[in-house]
This record gives C-alpha cells, sequence and structure tokens, in this order.
C-alpha cells in the first residue's frame, strides 16, 4: 500500500518550474529518501506533501486522501529544512504545544521520554533560546514525531548535528520504521541515503532522475566502476585504456570504464605501470550516480536534453 | 476549533508573560493619565507671580479707563470663590507718555520685557476709539499686544476683556451716556448650554433636559475615543513585528504542517482580543475607581460599555488580521516598522479627527466618516458618547459594516498569509500582494 501517491504534479514559482511532472509512490512503513542537489525541488516536493504549499497541477494522496485545498491533513510530523522554534518557550512547554496541535491530545510523558532519550532532559525547563543548534534541532525533530504520526517528513535532519546526535536521530528513525511510520527524509549525505533508507527518489532541475531500491539504482548504471588501490594513485592510472574518468578519493581510486570496454585490459596495462594492492569490480556508489547525473557532465547532458525537447 | 483556541492560548500566555505587555499595562494609563494629572495640578497651582504691564496710549484717554476696568476686574476674579485662594496673578500698570519715535519706544519697552521687569506692554493705536475712520485693512490693528507670550498666551486672553471694556466706556462717554449705566450697558451675556427635550414613550410628557454639562460633552467622548485608542493601539501594535519576528525565525513553517493559515490567524487575532478584554478589565476599572475617588462617577457612561466592548473586539480584529498579511509579506524587520504606518491608519485618522467630531458630532462630515468601517469604532464611540448621542440605526449599521469588512480583511489576510509566511528575501511588491490575496 502507498503512504503517499503523487501523479503528475507541477508547481512553478513566477517562471522557474520548481518541480516538473512529477509521478510517485511511497510505500507505507518504509523509509524513504530524497536526494537531489540544492534547487532541485526537494523541499518544494516535501511542503505539497504536507500540505503547506499546493500543486499547480496534478495530484497528491497521502494515505488515500487528496491533499486538496488549503487544509493540511495533519497526519505528517514535519521536520522542515529552516529551523524555528518559539525561543521564549521551554522545551518542555514548546513540544507539548505541537505535539497538542497536531494530535489534540496531551503528550507529555511522550516528551518526557524523548527528552530522555535523546539526552535532552537537563535542558526541559530551560527557554529554547539557551539551546545550542544541535540541541534546537533534536528538540525540532522531537515535535515533529512526538504526537506519533503515520508519516514523518524530515528535511535534511542531520544537517549541523554531531556523530553522537546523528546516530540518535538514526535510530529514532529506525525505530518509527519498526513501529509502522512511514518516514521521507532528504540529505545530501550519500552514505546516509544508502545505509538507511529502503528506497531512495533522485530529483534534479525539478524531475524525477532516479527512484527504486539501491540495488534497482545500481543495476541502472551497471557493472562499469572499478576500485584501485595501486602504488602512486591517481597519477598511474592517467591514461589507461578504456578507462572514461577517473575518481580521486584518496587512498583508493574509483575508475569507471567506458561502454564495452574490458577492465582486464587496464589491469594488464595498471600492473605493467606500477604495484596494485586492490582492484576489485563494483556497482557504482550513490555518490557516484549522484555525481554523474547532477555533476559538469549531468548538466550539460540535462541542458542539451532541454533544448532538444 | 480546538487548534485555533490552543494557538490562542499559547499566543495569549507568552504574550501577556511579556515584560512589554505588563509595562503597557501600566504606563500606557499612566502617560495618557498624566496629560489630565498634569491639567489638574497645572489647575491647582496657577501662577499668581504679579504681572506689569506697560500701556502706550495714541488716543491720550483711553488708557485710564483700560486701567480701571482690568483693575475692577483684577479684584473680581484675583480670589477663588468659597476658598478665597488666590488663582491670578495682580496686574499693575504703567502709561508711558508716547514718545515722538514709536520705534524706539517699542523697542525701549521691549528690552524692558525682556529683561523682565514688563511682563508685556500694549499700544493703543490713534484709531482705536473710532475704527470705522480706519482703513479697511488696519482694522485689526488698532490695539497690539507685544509680549514674549505663546501663541495662546493667558495674559493677552484675560486682558483683551478689559481692554475691550475700557476702551467701549470712553467710545460711550463721548456718546454722551450716563457713565452710571455703564456696568449694566456693558455686562456680559451668557449662553447656557441646555439639553434638548424630549416625550416620554409611556406617559407622553415632556421630559425636560436641564443643564448640559459643558465638561461631560467634551471629556466623556474624548476619554472613551482615547481609551479605545490606547487598548487597541497597546494590544494590536505588537502583532506586527511579532509576525514579522516569527517569520524570520521561521517558526511558522512547521506550524503549518498542523494548522492551516486561517486557523493560524485565527488563533492570534483571538489570543489578541484576549489581551484587549485583559487590557480594559484593567483600564476601566482605574477609570471607575479614579472617577469614584473623585466623586465623577456619575460622569462614566456605563451604558454604552457594551458598544464600547463590540468596537474594540472588532478594531482589534480587523488590525490583527491586517498585521498578519502585513507581517507575513515583510522580508526584515525593518520592513514591519515602515509598515506600521499603514497598519495604523485605521486608528490614527480618527484620532486626528477627534476635535472637529466632538464639536459637532451630528455633523454631516461626523456621520460619514464613522460609517467608514475602518474609522467606525472610535468615531461612533465618540459620537454616540456625546450628548444627545446618536440614533440607533447609525451604530447598528457602522457596527455591522465594520463585521463586514473585518470578515473582508480576514479572508484576504488568511491568503496573503499563507504564501508570504514562507517567502523570505526581498519583500513583496504591491502587485505580488495582490495576486496572492486573489489566488492564495
Amino acid at each position: 500500500m502507498s503512504a503517499i501517491q503523487i501523479r503528475g504534479v507541477t508547481k512553478s514559482f513566477a517562471s522557474v518550474v520548481a518541480v516538473n511532472d512529477l509521478s510517485l509512490d511511497i510505500p507505507a512503513g518504509s523509509i524513504y529518501g530524497f536526494i537531489g542537489p540544492n534547487g532541485s525541488g526537494k523541499t518544494t516536493t516535501m511542503r505539497m506533501i504536507v500540505g503547506i504549499s499546493h500543486p499547480d497541477s496534478g495530484s497528491i494522496q497521502v494515505f488515500g486522501r487528496e491533499m486538496a485545498g488549503s487544509s493540511p491533513i495533519g497526519v505528517a510530523g514535519y521536520l522542515p529544512e529552516e529551523r524555528g522554534l518559539y525561543r521564549k518557550m521551554t522545551v518542555r512547554a514548546l513540544l507539548e504545544f505541537h505535539g497538542e496541535l497536531r494530535s489534540g491530545r496531551s503528550v507529555a510523558p511522550d516528551v518526557d521520554a524523548w527528552l530522555r532519550r535523546l539526552n535532552l532532559a537537563d535542558w526541559a525547563d530551560k527557554k529554547v533560546e539557551t539551546l545550542s543548534k544541535g540541541m534546537t534541532q533534536k528538540v525540532q525533530f522531537i515535535a515533529a514525531i512526538v504526537a506519533e504520526p503515520k508519516l514523518v517528513i524530515l528535511d535534511e535532519p542531520f544537517t549541523g548535528l554531531d556523530p553522537v546526535s546523528s546516530e540518535a536521530i538514526r535510530e529514532a528513525i529506525l525505530e518509527l520504521r519498526s513501529r509502522g511510520t512511514t518516514v521521507v527524509l532528504s540529505t545530501h549525505d550519500m552514505n546516509t541515503a544508502e545505509a538507511l533508507c529502503d528506497s531512495i527518489f533522485m530529483i534534479f532541475q525539478g524531475r524525477k532522475v532516479l527512484d527504486g531500491t539501491l540495488a534497482e539504482i545500481q543495476d541502472l548504471y551497471g557493472n562499469d566502476t572499478i576500485r584501485v588501490k595501486a602504488e602512486g594513485g591517481a597519477a598511474a592510472m592517467a591514461g589507461l585504456p578504456g578507462v572514461e574518468s577517473v575518481h580521486d578519493l584518496g587512498q583508493i581510486q574509483e575508475i569507471r570504464m567506458g561502454r564495452g570496454c574490458d577492465p582486464q585490459d587496464a589491469l594488464r596495462e595498471l600492473i605493467g605501470r606500477t604495484r596494485v594492492w586492490e582492484f576489485s569490480i563494483a556497482k557504482p556508489s550513490l555518490h557516484d550516480i549522484f555525481i554523474r547525473i547532477a555533476g559538469p557532465a549531468g548538466q550539460m547532458a540535462a541542458k542539451v536534453e532541454a533544448q532538444n525537447a | 476549533m480546538r487548534k485555533i483556541f490552543l494557538i490562542a492560548k499559547r499566543d495569549y500566555l507568552a504574550s501577556i508573560q511579556t515584560k512589554a505587555f505588563l509595562f503597557g499595562l501600566i504606563v500606557a494609563p499612566l502617560l495618557f493619565g498624566s496629560g489630565f494629572i498634569g491639567v489638574a495640578i497645572m489647575k491647582g497651582k496657577p501662577d499668581i507671580k504679579e504681572r506689569h504691564i506697560a500701556i502706550i496710549d495714541r488716543t491720550g484717554v483711553a488708557a485710564a479707563s483700560i486701567v480701571e476696568s482690568a483693575q475692577r476686574t483684577n479684584r473680581e476674579d484675583l480670589y477663588e470663590k468659597g476658598t478665597r485662594k488666590q488663582i491670578m496673578p495682580v496686574y499693575s500698570f504703567e502709561v508711558p507718555t508716547p514718545a515722538g519715535s514709536p520705534e524706539a519706544q517699542r523697542l525701549a519697552l521691549s528690552e524692558r520685557v525682556r529683561a523682565h521687569e514688563l511682563f508685556a506692554f500694549i499700544e493703543i493705536g490713534p484709531n482705536a476709539l473710532h475704527p470705522a475712520e480706519s482703513d479697511a485693512k488696519d482694522r485689526e490693528s488698532d490695539v497690539f499686544w507685544y509680549s514674549n507670550e505663546g501663541g495662546v498666551g493667558e495674559g493677552r486672553r484675560w486682558l483683551s476683556g478689559p481692554v475691550s471694556d475700557g476702551i467701549r466706556r470712553v467710545r460711550l462717554a463721548q456718546l454722551g451716556v450716563d457713565p452710571s449705566h455703564l456696568n449694566e450697558t456693558l455686562k456680559a451675556v451668557e449662553l447656557q448650554s441646555m439639553k434638548l427635550l424630549s416625550k416620554d414613550p409611556k406617559s407622553g410628557a415632556i421630559v425636560t433636559g436641564g443643564k448640559k454639562d459643558d465638561l461631560a460633552g467634551f471629556f466623556v467622548p474624548f476619554s472613551l475615543a482615547l481609551l479605545l485608542f490606547m487598548i487597541v493601539m497597546t494590544t494590536s501594535g505588537p502583532m506586527l513585528p511579532a509576525i514579522a519576528e516569527d517569520k524570520m525565525q521561521r517558526v511558522f513553517e512547521m506550524l503549518l504542517a498542523s494548522a492551516t493559515a486561517f486557523e493560524l490567524i485565527a488563533g492570534k487575532v483571538l489570543a489578541a482580543v484576549g489581551r484587549s478584554l485583559t487590557s480594559s478589565v484593567v483600564y476601566i476599572g482605574i477609570a471607575l475607581l479614579s472617577l469614584n475617588a473623585m466623586a465623577l462617577l456619575g460622569y462614566a457612561p456605563v451604558e454604552l460599555l457594551p458598544w464600547f466592548v463590540a468596537y474594540m473586539v472588532a478594531e482589534v480584529t480587523m488590525l490583527c488580521a491586517m498585521a498578519a498579511a502585513l507581517g507575513a509579506a515583510c522580508g526584515s524587520p525593518q520592513d514591519a516598522q515602515s509598515l506600521a504606518v499603514v497598519l495604523f491608519a485605521p486608528v490614527l485618522i480618527p484620532i486626528m479627527m477627534l476635535t472637529p467630531i466632538v464639536q459637532q458630532p451630528n455633523g454631516t462630515l461626523a456621520l460619514v466618516m464613522s460609517l467608514v468601517p475602518p474609522f467606525t469604532p472610535i468615531l461612533m464611540m465618540t459620537r454616540q458618547a456625546s450628548p444627545g448621542g446618536v440614533p440607533l440605526w447609525q451604530p447598528v449599521v457602522g457596527l455591522v459594516g465594520v463585521a463586514l469588512a473585518t470578515a473582508g480583511i480576514s479572508w484576504v489576510a488568511a491568503r496573503i498569509f499563507r504564501v508570504g509566511i514562507l517567502m523570505q528575501g526581498k519583500p513583496p511588491s504591491v502587485a505580488e500582494l495582490v495576486r496572492w490575496a486573489v489566488r492564495g
């Protein structure tokens, strides 16, 4: 069953088309990752799902109910990209306000439990303005989920968090999924998207360019990636036969083979040049796929495609 | 409604606990009241320092009569009846001989005024006794007052009576009128203000209104209008910068996932109405206690209280809805400051018109302006509190107009708010605001 069903949605701001003819199905109980460069349409899509912005055309259904007019359904807990809370309220009062506003019931026990869990219990009676940026972000995360919504939309929930806080939020997200909550999150951290998300959706220049599980996406790009660790690093790999590009990761290099080229030819040449410690044929990483789509080459291709369209 | 009340409760509690609200609750009535208190103190402690006046008499015969009239009036007015407390200064006079060079003499006397030897000097022109003989252009220039007083100086105002009286006496004497009849002839006549008569609807008897209290006729409508203005300003005023600041702090995006734009605005407006009711209870309580302490409780127009509350709620609702829309359109706190004038126009314009409206509460200007919805609360309240009041249909029509205008403004404000509140960067143009209002 789809928690969210988007059909042919387009949204423009003046002359800028933020989201262009988007269709997407997000299964209930899954963690769905939204990736894409800045300004590609992630936040606009999330705002339309939440109901605070409305499509110019197309339809969005959340748990089978059409998002229409100016009324948010109120089933989604939402952590916006732009963090903002009433600064003069105490942490506890603020969280109880957000929880009650969404659910219509007192959420005081849940607030205390979440504050303890995210190591904020000592700050419960402090004003929000006294919190650090990371703490504020954790408070806002609690505000989004404390009412136990069936759907949680998290716009870049890990930005600005230290590793300990990131891990706490990651565990909380996994727990939400285990309870059956559908989680939609956006991130610029491809490792997080790979590790955490059941499915990944990439939007680029307002259009959907990827949608599926990590394996499905990687299959689209085939086994054209070779991870190499060799003496001399990237310099030793210049001009290898059949190699289209070399991505220097420091201690290791990722090389991409051209279409129809044999990695064995490249390996033979490389062994002749230097000492090779590792050589493995792999599927491209999400990071690599992202760069292929949204990097300079991808942008150029999109431009040409747009001109031809 | 649950969400509206929850938002209202949060906003209300947050705002009444601020120092600014508590400060305003105490300081605003003190500031407004201090004007009245200041007048009362000044009235209780009049300037009674002797005032020495020089009179240059170019008629040669008027000065003695003027001095006599002034000293007689001075003796009559010098003490308060009953208490025998001196309430005005003693005036003394000197009559220098007109010099050959008038300008030199005026300069010399001016220097004496500056040196505080004289309070002022008066120059009686040669044609003062026979103004008809003067050129029309000079008709108003027969007697001149030279002083350091302000434009509406109390000395000039008081002395104009004795000067006029003294000159009239000389004129009449020159016409051969018996001096013994002059006091009766020149006695001033005062128009006593009376209330209109009415017919008792039950008995049909004519009901006389009696003497009209001029103080009540001015003081009551003026005070009610100022009280309404003060409450509306102190409770609606903070809304615009608060919305703009919350927008800058980006607190609305998360709330809009839980409540509609209309619910957010309605909650905020309801909180402002709550603040205004809190303020009005305090202010009206203070006013009634003060009037009671001064044995003036009878002046309190208690029967107008329901109208006062209705106007206050309508005006606060209208201004707060406007503030929400304007606040959502702001790109910075500076924008909010600039837009404050636009927001407060509906209360500032009627306050500027208050004096002519109080003077002519049933004139055409007063009627028309009090039926313009943004101005209705203050101006209709003023007219209703004036002696004689207004026909019932006028406040009813006015209030219906205000209710319709408030509903319309709130609807447009909610549409502008929903779009504008998530916009960042440069503020929208008027055309964009109109587009938001139309398209939502």
